[in-house]
């Protein structure tokens, strides 16, 4: 039995599938190639199917329309001479008729569409005029452009520029703003930048700075170093204390580190017999320069200064706030300024702006990270070292803990008393504990102990602290104790913290007076006799001031079973309930694939499971149902059995190949509509505000506004 | 044709008869033709269109984006098909230019050395179209929809301007000012019309959906007002009593004769009244789609035995008999809604205007050879166009 022509449309343009079947549309072929009448015929047919309000219809039945087009002339002419129509309904003309969903099969369309049309004109522009003056209207009126892939319409195009208008115009507007912050900022993050430069030249000067020998160039970063054989090289540093690291040292220390060199080169000439005596005070004047400014008795001998690989910065007194400093400023730029120069760069950038005010900024940006990573290059260890200090600052005896100030010590040493000290006489005040320490450490590097010097202040200091380390053991001297004092310190770490109560102020001992009230006979005041006082004991008040309440939660301890009982979409339930799972009961175990592991819960499961489907498909047929729904119109749940239903439904969907339209409509807001705009509710909320009016007017009956209306 | 050639051979007929004939066969065969386009010049819609009454060479264009444009319909070249050329235009470069859309244009009726433009910019414009220079200016207090000359008064020259005020305005050639209102309707005037067969007669058209006759030398009132149920009380409610259509009115049309006056209104209604008596003569045409808030122009043609009218229906121009009211064609051809339309009598074509920019042509198909042979024939088949051809392939055959 052969198809008719509606069928083959019908069927041809429901199918849903992108590409016609090509069994039918020969037999289409083949009837529209008998005779005009049957081209009319399909023509009316395919532009009434055009005509539908789903693109997945339009896309086939534009399909056929483009096979045919190119063979027959009647149905061109035909379809020429509603060429407008066409449009309209395949590449969207006419704002006012926006091609049907679903969008993604309509923009398909409208690709293809004027694709086509190009084609077409190119083919039969010649013979049909109205075909080119609908191509050069597309072309000329709607702005299609025709080499352009993406199809937009003047609309779109329109529309996308005034996006691209705008966003400008944001850009532009932060960049200006960012400008604004930038100039106001720049000062702050100058200083600071200055401020951490500072700072490293202060803890670490420049390896220009070394220019005594090469070898010292070459490993200048150790701190070491610049606390002691780079500080001597001052003028000033005639005098074997340190200078305290301050700014102003610092370029005064280096400037005369060059003319330093020949100064030195003479003094070589003069000690070279002299072996070199690390002693200070046996040096000639003229010696002692130099050694104070080296640190050695010549300069013909090579010394091996044993400097450790991992260079730390020692966190010392002279240095503590410097590095302080130096950290928060560094904090201040890794945390505020740079994510600010950040954005500004980015928002430069985005706004198209490349000017003065982006290079300056990603200058910034760079300064900082140089700066940051400088900083973190350093600093970890100078970290890490102080907090090793702080751990064990009893093990570190190089290491400059504060130390209480011993007895007859003098902050300050006048300048006369200096060599009695061991102390050259200094130009500058400085503060002699500093002295002793940066001392201490000199001689630690060369290797020269000197805690054996009873003159020394380090001999004083070790004293000191051997002093201290003999009374700490003192305290725990027997075994017995030790042990005891264990059990005691592990019973305390187990025992809880309660606040403190009466029971507790008399813990171990009896409570006097728990429980017992005094009584007055008389109620009065002034006329009852005083000495009368009856005592009377009361057992709940007794047991209230000797019971404590605790209040024992245990500890909250997650639930790390899931309920595993496998669903209809094959997965396994995720819920992670305690005992019961409130979909699917009590959770017992199971395995990865949802089997319970007791044989015996399995065997209950598949007797429930049996139980359910023989109840189902005992009472509760589901076509019954539903045509007992379609009766009654209420909701008895057919659509919640299974199997059977879903199959009526697709029967009853007229073309189930096409993408259902009305779906969409199924989302959580029209549910809501569903339920806040139904008219029960409706009703309700009205009746419950006309409520409250009613209360309103007669709660203020007596004032005419409401008694009015 | 062979018969009517031979009777007025031998003397049988008119000559007026045969062209009657022949031109309304040429009418009939309108059609949208490859050998004939008209340049593109403007940029937005086409407002207005006219032809010259003179030679009916040149013609007029005014459109939506302020430019008119001269072109020239005919061509020095023998050849069949060929573009209409612009031949002036009046673009943004020009000093006088019109600011806002050009609503009417039309050639002085006896010389091509001058023609008029009206706008929305509130002025009406009388140029020079040698020098294309600016001769007059008009100003209005309204927006201009329309204006009219007199296509055959030789003593006076007066311009009937319809604007957004409800009075008419009556300019002056000779004088260069506004002498006159014409006082009566009560919406913005959307259409005039002189009439064909006497000086001062004038016809308009309002938003209030009244048709008004006037007689420009009897100042007080109008002489009729067009009243589509005919005085029946009856069958009108107070609303519809002296009205025209039941919506505006925004085209008037007079027959050549003048003795009938078209009106179309946005009722979707088109009227042909007795221009002698205001006399509706119920001649139903269905429903002629206009949904225009400006004026709309259409046309009749001339020296056809029916007399046709062709009216502009959203984006195809439909073609009624002015009589019998009898829809005969339409013609399709532009994408947009159809403003204008004008008719060149000497050569029976159409031209038409449109939102869509583009100036149609409209031009007689030319008259298949007639076949004598079988062999013949197939030559013709042979002479069509290859696009023309059905092109059913071969693998078709096999299923």
């Amino acid at each position: 039995m052969e198809p008719t022509l509606e069928e083959l449309v019908e069927s041809l343009t429901t199918s849903g599938e992108p590409q016609l079947d090509p069994e039918k549309f020969k037999q289409l072929k083949k009837i529209c190639k008998s005779s005009d009448e049957h081209i009319k015929h399909v023509y009316h047919l395919l532009m009434t199917q055009l005509n539908q309000n789903h693109a997945e219809i339009r896309l086939p039945a534009f399909h056929i329309i483009s096979e045919l087009f190119s063979r027959s002339h009647l149905f061109r002419t035909l379809l020429i001479s509603n060429f407008q129509e066409f449009l309209e309904l395949t590449v969207e003309t006419d704002h006012d008729q926006p091609l049907p969903p679903p969008q993604e099969v309509a923009q398909k369309l409208k690709h293809l569409a004027i694709k086509t049309i190009q084609e077409w004109h190119e083919k039969f522009g010649e013979g049909y005029k109205k075909l080119s003056l609908g191509y050069h209207f597309l072309k000329q009126n709607k702005k299609v452009d025709f080499q352009d892939v993406r199809i937009r319409t003047v609309a779109e195009r329109k529309r996308e520029e005034e996006k691209q208008k705008r966003l400008e115009n944001i850009y532009k507007e932060k960049a200006k703003r960012a400008k604004r912050e930038m100039e106001e900022m720049l000062e702050d993050i100058q200083s600071c930048l200055t401020e951490m430069e500072n700072c490293f030249s202060l803890l670490l000067p420049d390896p220009e700075d070394f220019s005594l020998v090469n070898h010292e160039k070459d490993d200048g970063d150790g701190i070491l170093m610049k606390n002691n054989s780079l500080k001597p090289k001052s003028p000033q540093g005639g005098d074997d204390d340190e200078q305290p690291c301050c700014s102003k040292d610092l370029p005064q220390g280096a400037a005369p580190s060059t003319e330093l060199d020949p100064k030195g080169e003479g003094k070589v000439e003069s000690s070279l017999k002299e072996p070199s005596d690390e002693s200070d005070d046996d040096f000639a004047p003229v010696e002692e320069s130099f050694i104070r400014e080296h640190g050695l008795g010549s300069r013909n001998y090579t010394l091996n200064i044993e400097i450790s690989t991992d260079t730390k910065i020692n966190a010392n007194e002279d240095n503590r706030d410097i590095l302080n400093s130096l950290i928060d400023a560094c904090k201040l730029a890794k945390n505020k300024y740079w994510p600010a120069v950040q954005s500004w760069i980015q928002i430069f950038t985005k706004a198209g702006i490349s000017d003065d005010s982006l290079r300056f900024a990603i200058d910034l940006k760079k300064k900082l990270e140089g700066v940051v990573k400088k900083q973190e290059e350093m600093n970890i260890e100078s970290k890490t070292r102080n907090t090793k200090a702080a751990a064990d600052s009893d093990e570190d005896d190089d290491c400059f803990e504060e130390v209480p100030e011993k007895e007859g010590y003098e902050p300050h040493i006048p300048d006369h008393l200096r060599s009695e000290y061991g102390l050259d006489a200094a130009p500058k005040p400085t503060p002699p504990a500093r002295t002793k320490r940066t001392r201490s450490r000199w001689r630690k590097r060369k290797r020269n102990d000197d805690e054996s010097d009873p003159t020394c202040a380090a001999a004083t200091l070790k004293a000191m602290r051997d002093k201290l380390s003999a009374i700490t053991p003192s305290a725990s001297s027997s075994g017995e104790h030790r042990s005891e004092r264990a059990k005691r310190e592990e019973e305390l770490s187990r025992a809880p913290v309660v606040p403190f109560g009466i029971d507790l102020h008399y813990w171990g001992k009896d409570q006097p007076t728990a429980g017992k009230i005094l009584k007055f006979s008389s109620q009065h005041r002034f006329w009852a006799s005083n000495d009368i006082e009856e005592e009377v004991e009361n057992k709940e008040v007794e047991a209230m001031l000797k019971t404590r309440y605790i209040t024992f939660p245990g500890k909250f301890e997650p639930v790390t079973h899931k309920c595993k009982t496998p669903m209809a979409n094959g997965s396994l339930c995720e819920r992670q309930d305690r005992i019961k799972c409130p979909f699917h009961g009590k959770i017992i175990p199971r395995d990865e694939l949802g089997v319970p592991v007791n044989p015996e819960d399995r065997e209950r499961e598949a007797k429930e499971k049996f139980e359910r489907q023989a109840q189902e498909q005992d009472w509760r047929d589901p076509e019954l149902m539903r045509e007992i729904e379609q009766a009654t119109g209420e909701d008895l749940g057919s659509s919640r059995c299974p199997k059977k239903g879903q199959k009526k439904k697709g029967k009853k969907k007229k073309y189930p190949n096409l993408t259902d339209l009305t779906q969409n409509a199924n989302t959580s807001r029209s549910r809501l509509e569903k339920k806040v705009f139904n008219k029960g509710s409706v009703k309700r909320v009205i009746s419950a505000m006309n409520q409250m009016d009613q209360r309103r007017h007669e709660k203020f009956a007596n004032q005419f506004n409401y008694a009015l209306n | 044709m062979i018969g009517f050639l031979w009777s007025r051979l031998c003397g049988l007929d008119t000559p007026v008869r045969l062209r009657r004939v022949e031109s309304t066969r040429r009418v009939l065969s309108l059609e949208l033709n490859k050998d004939r386009d008209v340049e593109r010049m403007h940029e937005n819609g086409i407002n207005s269109l006219d032809i010259d009454p003179v030679e009916g060479r040149y013609m007029l264009s005014g459109g939506a984006d302020g430019i008119v444009v001269i072109y020239d319909l005919e061509s020095s070249s023998q050849t069949p098909s060929y573009t209409c050329k612009a031949l002036y235009k009046v673009g943004k470069g020009h000093p006088d230019v019109h600011k806002f859309s050009v609503e009417t244009v039309q050639w002085y009726p006896h010389d091509t050395g001058l023609f008029t433009s009206s706008s929305f910019d509130k002025t009406l414009k009388v140029w020079d179209t040698n020098s294309l220079q600016l001769a007059e200016v008009f100003q209005f207090d309204g927006t201009v929809y329309s204006h009219h000359m007199s296509p055959l008064a030789v003593k006076h020259s007066l311009i009937a301007v319809g604007t957004k005020n409800p009075k008419v305005q009556l300019c002056d050639l000779k004088s260069g000012s506004s002498i006159h209102t014409l006082q009566g309707h009560r919406g913005e005037v959307l259409s005039v019309c002189w009439s064909p067969r006497y000086d001062y007669i004038l016809a308009t058209a309002s938003a209030d959906s009244r048709v008004k006759l006037w007689d420009v030398r009897k100042a007080a009132a109008c002489l009729i007002t067009l009243d589509q149920n005919n005085g029946e009380k009856s069958k009108s409610s107070n609303e519809s009593a002296n009205t025209a259509h039941n919506g505006r009115v925004n085209g008037l049309c007079f027959t050549n004769d003048g003795l009938h006056l078209l009106s179309v209104g946005t009722d979707d209604r088109m009227r042909l009244w007795n221009s002698a008596t205001g006399e509706n003569t119920l001649v139903n045409y269905g429903k002629v789609c206009n949904d225009s808030r400006k004026s709309v122009k259409f046309t009749v043609s001339r020296g056809c035995s029916p007399e046709f009218v062709f009216v502009p229906y959203d984006s195809t121009i439909g073609l009624y008999t002015i009589h019998s009211g009898e829809k005969i064609s339409v013609l399709r051809g532009h994408y947009n809604d159809v403003n204008c339309c004008v008719f060149q009598p000497h050569f029976q074509e159409l031209y038409s205007g449109s939102k869509d920019c583009n100036v149609l042509a409209w031009i007689p198909s030319v008259r298949e050879p007639l076949p004598n042979e079988d062999g013949e024939k197939s030559r013709s088949q042979v002479h069509l166009h290859p696009a023309f051809q059905d092109a059913w392939s071969s693998s078709d055959e096999d299923s």
